[in-house]
């Protein structure tokens, strides 16, 4: 794995991403029609309903952003790729990028939501980790499925039924930990619950690191 | 085309899951309860040997079509 | 017929058997299935009315039963009356004081006969204290029940709630278990797809994981069935029951995948990948996560249970060679399915 490559890649789509602004600036205002579509039907969200809209929001929101990320590119432009880079190197610089762009979508969701609906966060730092633990297993499986349904030729449906099941204990696991983070409920080990995604993302991400290489050929 | 097969297959499954789900709803009347609860509920033991043998004979019997199919494709040819 | 080739079939087969036969007839131990009144008083003469099951009270000769605490101490009841096999009523003179401890304590019910041998009905009924006495061991004998008898024969254990369920075991359990080997010859194939790309490999890979997701739909079937007569419900919120269904959706996506594709090299290649992510992410919905939260499950948040310890030598008989039968039935099935698919595609070659 090469470092300064995982650098340009990464570099490249950011860029790409910022000339395609209108693709950028419509996945938010999807997230913001949604909430603010929410907010008007409930009127009042409370901290249960805040922590699985957030979460479903960030899943629908992030699916969307992440189907393009493999499938704006045509055929040659992998060709080209292939030349050129490491497969690893590649797959790395795929997942940062999506990671990063995800967690990016997650702020900005929070920030629309905090003027619609408040901020019921209690124990920030706990939120925060595992969060953040738990967009990178969703940027591991988002992007591993992006992988696999270009390479079936850029379907988006196949890409939500194969993703939405494989996320689930992840998102699972962050609703626990997002209930208990605005102390819907007490649980003294949810550490427990942070090393459980914690382990879940290093299996799945070994998983695709192995597996993508030859993915790639085709 | 291929997006057909992908509804295909999902229709399919979902049919399959509620038709078991609903038909063994239908028949959960109270009478039906206390008989399988009879007898140390010896009997919904005996239903459940009788899903798994109803399921592996479905299966079979899928197997089977598709088998006559494919036979009657390759003596056609 | 090559009888060379057919031998696990036929064992398959036969093992099986031995199990619906063996799993439906061989009896429940005895024991009780309803102690009325539910609660009673120091100091007072206790008539508890007994309901049995698979008893033999009235063949039997000698009857004995006690009433035991937690903390150790027993009473022996002072009389018996035997209606009939399944009923007899016990008299108990309850002592004025209960032992250290908290004010209303669980007693658990032992009874012995020649017959049935000795059988236990924990918590069978709550004794409360009166009111301003203190706890004492007065009227209580040290628990020791002399000489118990143990029956002859092969039984299964009586648990309450579960009752003849308890057979289940060999059904229900036994086909997560086979759901699991299928799963994991799928997943086998499906490396040794990727390292040497052998299209045979993708189909046995998914001829297993269809036999696999077969018996897993049959499982979620089964437990359904079994829920409904035990906790009263087809589904509930039991993680075991909604990360397996989970577990299900994941491979049904499989399937949709597979259906997805027209390509057989890329389709080959895209499933066997996803075979080994899904296969990835199964492990912590079915083995972790279950594990770290309660679960209505036998064996978890004080269930009865049936794992572990209480997983016994009579249905340990039955239940191995549940999954053994019940797998080499699988890997027969999938077997012809490969056969078809090895078919349709040589099928598919010719007319190219």
């Amino acid at each position: 794995m090469n470092i300064s490559k995982v650098k340009d890649i990464f570099i490249k789509e950011l860029s790409v991403e910022f000339r395609q602004r209108f693709a950028v600036g419509g996945i938010f205002l999807f997230a913001a029609t949604v909430v603010f579509l929410i907010y008007k039907s409930f009127n009042d969200i409370n901290p249960r309903e805040w922590t699985i809209l957030l979460w479903i929001i960030m899943l629908f929101a992030g699916l969307n952003a992440v189907v393009k990320s493999f499938l704006q590119e045509r055929r040659e432009t992998y060709l080209y790729y292939y030349t050129l880079f490491d497969p690893i190197d590649l797959i790395v610089a795929k997942l940062m990028y999506n990671f990063v762009f995800l967690t990016s979508l997650f702020v900005i969701i929070i920030a629309i939501m905090s003027v619609f609906a408040g901020f019921p966060v209690k124990s920030l730092g706990l939120f925060v980790t595992g969060s953040l633990v738990g967009i990178l297993g969703i940027a591991i499986v988002f992007t591993f499925v992006s992988v696999i349904s270009a390479t079936e030729g850029g379907n988006s449906t196949l890409m939500s039924i194969l993703a939405l099941p494989l996320v689930l204990p992840i998102v699972l696991l962050l609703l626990k930990i997002s209930a208990v983070s605005v102390r819907l409920m007490t649980d003294t080990s949810i550490g427990q619950d942070i090393w459980m995604l914690v382990s879940i993302d290093s299996i799945l991400l070994g998983a695709m690191i192995l597996l993508f290489p030859s993915l790639w050929r085709s | 085309m291929k997006n057909n097969n992908i509804q295909n297959t999902v229709f399919r499954f979902v049919v399959f899951f509620l038709i078991t789900f609903l038909s063994v709803d239908l028949r959960a009347e109270s009478e039906v309860i206390d008989f399988m609860r009879n007898s140390g509920k010896i009997y919904s033991v005996v239903a459940v040997v009788a899903v798994i043998f109803i399921g592996l004979a479905i299966y079979l019997f899928r197997l089977d079509a598709k088998l006559t199919k494919l036979e009657k494709r390759i003596n056609d040819q | 017929m090559n009888i060379k080739g057919w031998w696990w079939k036929i064992l398959g087969v036969l093992i099986y058997l031995y199990v619906i036969i063996g799993g439906l007839t061989v009896p429940l131990k005895p024991g009780v299935l309803k102690v009325d009144p539910a609660s009673a008083n120091t100091g007072t003469k206790l008539e508890l009315n007994i309901t049995g099951y698979n008893t033999h009270f009235s063949d039997a000769t000698e009857n004995k039963a006690w009433l035991k605490t937690d903390s150790g101490h027993s009473i022996k009841a002072r009389d018996i009356h035997i209606v009939d096999d399944m009923h007899a009523q016990l008299i108990f003179e309850l002592p004025e004081v209960l032992p250290p401890g908290e004010k209303v304590q669980p007693l658990t019910l032992i009874m012995d006969n020649e017959k049935d041998g000795a059988f236990v009905q924990p918590n069978a009924i709550f004794v409360k204290a009166k009111e301003n006495t203190t706890s004492g061991t007065e009227g209580w004998d040290e628990a020791d029940f002399g000489h118990i008898h143990t029956a002859d024969g092969i039984a299964f254990p009586y648990r309450n709630i579960l009752h003849e369920t308890i057979r289940n075991t060999f059904f229900h359990v036994a086909l997560w278990f086979a759901m699991f080997i299928m799963l994991i010859v799928g997943l086998v194939y499906a490396v040794r797809y990727l390292r040497t790309h052998d299209y045979s490999y993708d189909i046995k890979s998914s001829a297993y994981n269809k036999t696999g997701i077969l018996f897993g739909i049959l499982g979620l079937a089964t437990g359904s069935i079994w829920a409904r007569f035990t906790w009263n419900t087809f589904w509930t919120g039991d993680v075991k029951l909604n990360m397996t269904a989970v577990t299900l959706l994941i491979y049904l996506a499989y399937l949709v995948l597979r259906g997805a594709s027209s390509d057989t090299d890329k389709k080959a290649k895209i499933s066997s990948a996803y075979t080994i992510f899904a296969f990835v992410a199964m492990i912590p919905l079915l083995f972790i996560i279950p594990r770290m939260t309660d679960s209505l499950h036998p064996g978890n948040g004080g269930n009865p249970a049936l794992g572990g310890e209480d997983l016994d030598n009579t249905l340990r008989m039955f239940f191995y060679p549940a999954i053994l039968g019940l797998s080499l039935i699988g890997v027969w099935i999938s077997t012809l399915v490969i056969r078809y698919e090895m078919l349709k595609e040589r099928l598919f070659q010719n007319q190219k």
